[in-house]
């Protein structure tokens, strides 16, 4: 007979960077990160002084302090006296094939990431700015400028503040696009018990609205059922999706109904704080979230006993530096946390031990707002929304190719075609869908003959392709294809965080297969889509292989394969 | 041995039985079984990392391989350590790490045994190989950053076993790497010289200046 002594459930990784940064964090310390960003921010670039005071402040060792340096886009390009970022996201791609960074380039005489030798002017890449419906889109300093006319404006020294884009429902009664109220916090705090808010999520079944689809009353269980006096709720603004502009819409245009439904997640689970990290690739994000934090503050919905009630729960608004990967729940904590934005092996999950160690939900911020509605009407009517599809609505949106782009809440279970050629009208100019990309660069590619298919989980599933975010990107009948592979696998090699082995070298080696003009050996091309697929620690690694797929599926001959 | 009291998880390696403690990863169970996987990232030393991923086996009802090294045992689990799926993505991994050197690793290093073990001749894969760069000031420690597979067994050998959080990742993608302090070499940094990071580098990026090298010179 054999006895054992009990170890705690799950695997142990290291966590002494993460005590480190927990107790600094406890006496109100900045994070790394803050302070890098506020250095870069005063005089254009990072050095080894400013790198000290990162490690004095935030606590963090001088080494891990120069990692956090290295690892974000925005802390690594040299910034001149003019700062140009150029978006080289998807829809800038599928609109210009990429003519808008060369003629850039070749006009202000630099590549990508330099800076003039007077450090007049600097030139940066940005994947990607959210202004996908009037693309091409470039940061100039702080005005983001869009569309037609863009090169010769930047070039002129003349740029303006581009369009918003426009949003609408198909619903008679809007879930996502209704302005946040609190009417859904105000009623679960009179009338229901966090456990019955969360029985009422999780009869709801609400899928993800981030990509993976996982049911986020599953995920309010484990926090919920987790031991820990503090718990934290995360909401996920890192909407990396090149293509994608839903949640940039959610916090600048409806922060109320996201800040509600993280007050709800951390009703039903105890917790009385939350984090919402903002893309710093959208500058008027966490404004607009904080300004929508203070005026719920004044009306008593934020702060302490909410409504009247004894639960209590404010928000801290944080913005990320530059990195896709840093939209992988792991890989937020440690960047909330200051960190490098790397992914870890799981278990732990968050809800076990997440940020600072403590049992943390993370939801994006769409999957947020979905909550005040089922609060205030409860699981029977957010089902109603999409009869006999899955439950509740999606905001989808479409690129600049489309004759009437934007953001559109829509009900899952309608057809692609429904959607691209009712709703968003069909492509510009007559031109002619030769495919859609949905759900961002680890979807799946739907060719333009395979539009009948239905908007919903498994349907898309059997296509290859996936709901995902909800970016629907269409690329038109003059598209290279193989372009287009190249295109999304430079991404994918730029933004792998480098920690599992596959991601990190795998989509390199990839990238550099489409780069020159030799034809990819199709059985090598297969066999390391295999490694990253079923290989790679994150969905980052593991999605790429989906759109290539795809690809490989319906336009072999335009790959040129061997 | 029997799990009738609760106290042990009970698994299969291969068809083998085995009992193994509570929270035992799949890699303990495998060594536990007498069997064998290949790891690179792993050091029994430190807390599992999960990044190599040439530790991938088989469990029967999962969609796909599953890393040992960061797998929690469950009751009943059937593990195949010979799984062909599993067995053909480790071997293109250890193919495309051999593909970011520079040059082959010397033979006596961890790298190089997994690469004969797998039998690996000319890689498939080739492109961008890390540029060449040497910290040679260090008086006991000498750092060829060509070499370096982030696999993070030195920087966590410095954080976990030595405390002296002088390593760091560095970069991402293909350009991650390794370095002490503020990216100035070993000697201006918190280095105690211990040599843990040295001990566990499984490519001798990381490697000690001997005291008869240094008799020598």
């Amino acid at each position: 007979m054999v006895s054992y002594a009990e170890r705690p459930e799950g695997i142990v990784v290291s966590q002494n960077l993460v005590e480190l940064v927990r107790r600094h964090h406890a006496v109100q310390a900045p994070t790394a990160l803050e302070v890098l960003k506020q250095a870069l921010e005063h005089h254009g670039e990072i050095t080894d002084a400013d790198r000290r005071s990162a490690a004095q402040a935030s606590g963090l060792p001088d080494a891990a302090v120069y990692g956090v340096s290295t690892f974000y886009d925005d802390l690594l390009q040299p910034r001149g006296r003019r700062h140009v970022r150029v978006c080289t996201g998807t829809a800038c791609f599928a609109a210009t094939a990429d003519a808008h960074v060369e003629q850039l380039e070749q006009a202000l005489g630099l590549e990508l990431g330099q800076r003039s030798a007077d450090g007049e002017v600097s030139l940066a890449e940005t994947v990607c700015l959210g202004f996908c419906h009037s693309s091409p889109a470039v940061r100039d300093g702080d005005v983001i400028d869009s569309g037609p006319g863009l090169i010769e404006r930047v070039l002129a020294g003349a740029t303006r503040p581009a369009t918003e884009p426009e949003w609408s429902s198909t619903l008679t009664e809007p879930v996502l696009t209704r302005p946040g109220d609190f009417s859904g916090l105000a009623r679960a705090l009179a009338e229901l018990t966090p456990q019955q808010l969360l029985d009422e999520v999780k009869q709801a079944n609400v899928r993800g609205r981030g990509g993976a689809g996982f049911p986020a009353g599953a995920k309010w269980q484990f926090a919920a059922a987790a031991d820990g006096e503090q718990k934290y709720i995360v909401a996920n603004g890192d909407e990396g999706d090149p293509g994608s502009f839903i949640d940039k819409y959610l916090m600048e245009r409806n922060p109320a109904l996201v800040l509600e439904g993280m007050a709800l997640a951390g009703y039903a689970v105890g917790a009385s704080h939350g984090f919402i990290l903002t893309r710093s690739e959208y500058p008027l994000s966490k404004p607009a979230l904080e300004q929508a934090a203070a005026a719920a503050r004044a009306q008593g919905w934020l702060g302490e006993e909410l409504g009247g009630s004894s639960f209590s729960f404010d928000v801290t608004v944080l913005e990320g530096a530059g990195s896709y990967v840093v939209g992988e729940e792991t890989a937020l904590i440690a960047c909330i946390e200051g960190r490098r934005g790397t992914v870890s092996a799981r278990p732990p999950f968050p809800a076990q031990r997440g940020l600072h160690g403590l049992p943390t939900v993370v939801n994006n911020v769409e999957t947020l707002a979905n909550v005040p509605f089922i609060a205030a009407r409860g699981a029977a009517a957010y089902a109603q929304l999409s009869p006999g599809a899955t439950p509740g609505s999606k905001l989808v949106c479409f690129n600049e190719r489309f004759a009437r782009p934007g953001v559109y809440e829509v009900s899952f279970g309608v057809s692609m075609r429904e959607l691209c050629e009712q709703l968003a009208g069909g492509l510009v100019d007559g031109r002619v869908i030769k495919a859609v990309q949905i759900g961002g660069p680890l979807g799946g590619i739907l060719p333009g003959s395979r539009l009948d298919t239905t908007f919903d989980f498994e349907p898309l599933a059997a296509e290859g392709c996936m709901v995902g975010h909800g970016g629907i990107l269409a690329f038109d009948d003059r598209t290279d294809m193989r372009a287009v592979a190249r295109h999304l696998l430079r991404f994918g090699a730029h933004e792998s965080c480098g920690k599992c082995f596959p991601c990190r070298i795998g989509l390199k080696r990839a990238h550099e297969q489409f780069s020159g003009e030799a034809p990819v050996d199709r059985e090598r091309f297969e066999q390391l889509l295999e490694a990253l697929e079923l290989g790679s620690l994150c969905a980052h690694g593991s999605g790429l292989p989906a759109p290539m797929r795809s690809l490989l599926a319906h336009f072999p001959d335009e790959l040129r394969l061997a | 041995m029997s799990g009738a009291n609760g106290a042990g998880i009970r698994v299969t390696v291969d068809g083998s039985p085995v009992e193994v403690a509570p929270g035992s990863t799949v890699l303990e169970a495998i060594r536990a079984a007498g069997g064998s996987v290949p790891t690179l990232c792993y050091d029994e030393r430190q807390a599992p990392f999960g990044a190599c991923r040439v530790c991938l086996v088989a469990v029967a009802g999962a969609p796909g391989p599953v890393p040992a090294c960061t797998t929690p045992c469950r009751e009943q689990m059937q593990i195949d350590t010979r799984d062909d799926t599993a067995r053909r993505v480790v071997r293109t991994i250890v193919e495309l790490v051999l593909s970011e050197l520079p040059v082959a690793p010397a033979p006596h290093t961890e790298l190089a045994r997994l690469a004969r073990e797998l039998e690996i001749g000319a890689p498939r894969f080739t492109g961008e190989v890390h540029a060449p760069r040497l910290d040679d000031r260090h008086p006991y420690l000498v750092f060829q950053h060509e070499l370096c597979i982030s696999c993070g067994r030195c920087v966590r050998a410095c954080d976990e076993v030595q405390g002296a959080f002088a390593l760091t990742a560095t970069g991402r993608g293909f350009h991650a790497n390794v370095t002490a302090g503020l990216d100035a070499g070993f000697r201006d940094s918190t280095c105690v010289s211990c040599g843990a990071c040295a001990d566990t580098c499984p490519t001798d990026a990381i490697t000690e200046t001997t005291l008869l090298n240094l008799a020598a010179a």
